[in-house]
């Protein structure tokens, strides 16, 4: 049975946005193929000690990490590539956990040298999904709690 | 802010947890001996498992004469929320301060 999300509840896709002085195709290159030149590794990595990150620009592309001792970490997967208008890729926002989530990244041309850069990042009812999945042998539903719990919350 | 985070994502991980967290959602608020019932884990390990709950900002308890009653928290899916929103926010400032910095050195050559 399908729930939706309530309106105003806590895990529903978050959104950010920022206008960049960059035509939207360099716009849109720089978020992908160029994003180990800005994404603040430091603090948000999988691994480690990285050196690098790769962007396979494809569909089924891979996303991930090269550290310091020549191993890689994967971050996600390209599920939709539509250069330079959209890209849409799963996240694991924790990787130890293995459940991912999934971001889409909208870029629209305001002048031809000024884009707009919109990131939703979705699909949190999939951490409970996953769990399931991969730890354990119980298959009785938690698929979606965590959106309903969240309703649940909201409504209190 | 990330040590919650994570407390929230650890409490979520277990399945007793989750099973906890289903039956406060859809009965409300409970006595523990009913979040225990048949759950296949100790009483103990029920008040565990809660005080887990508790600590990451999921449930709330208060206690009514002899017994101590546990309802949902919305907190803790709050601060994991809001780390989400820091952590794009963060990392969008990051990407336009790339962009503004390839077009001074784009001027420079």
């Amino acid at each position: 049975m399908a729930h939706q999300p309530a309106p105003g509840g806590l895990l529903q896709p978050v959104r950010q946005s920022v206008r960049i002085r960059r035509p939207i195709e360099t716009a849109f290159e720089l978020f992908t193929r160029d994003i180990g030149s800005w994404w603040p590794v430091e603090t948000h990595h999988a691994r480690g000690d990285v050196v690098g990150v790769v962007f396979e620009g494809r569909l089924g592309g891979r996303i991930y990490e090269r550290c310091g001792d020549g191993e890689t970490a994967d971050w996600g997967e390209v599920l939709e590539w539509d250069p330079p208008r959209r890209v849409v890729f799963t996240w694991l926002p924790s990787v130890s956990r293995g459940a991912a989530t999934e971001v889409e990244v909208r870029f629209t041309a305001v002048d031809p040298t000024t884009t707009q850069v919109e990131v939703e990042h979705r699909g949190w009812e999939r951490l409970g999904d996953r769990a399931v999945e991969t730890r354990t042998s119980y298959l009785n539903g938690w698929p979606g709690v965590i959106r309903r719990f969240v309703e649940a919350g909201g409504a209190a | 802010m990330t040590a919650t985070y994570d407390a929230v994502l650890d409490a979520l991980g277990d399945r007793t947890r989750r099973t906890v967290l289903e039956r406060l959602r859809d009965d409300g608020p409970l006595p523990v001996v009913a979040i225990a019932r048949d759950l296949p884990v100790s009483r103990p390990a029920v008040s565990q498992h809660l005080k887990v709950l508790k600590d990451a900002g999921l449930v709330v308890d208060r206690q009514e004469g002899t017994r101590r009653i546990y309802a949902i928290d919305p907190t803790g899916l709050s601060l994991l929320r809001a780390y989400v929103e820091a952590f794009w926010q963060g990392a969008l400032i990051r990407y336009a301060q790339a962009a503004e910095a390839g077009l001074s050195s784009d001027a420079d050559q």
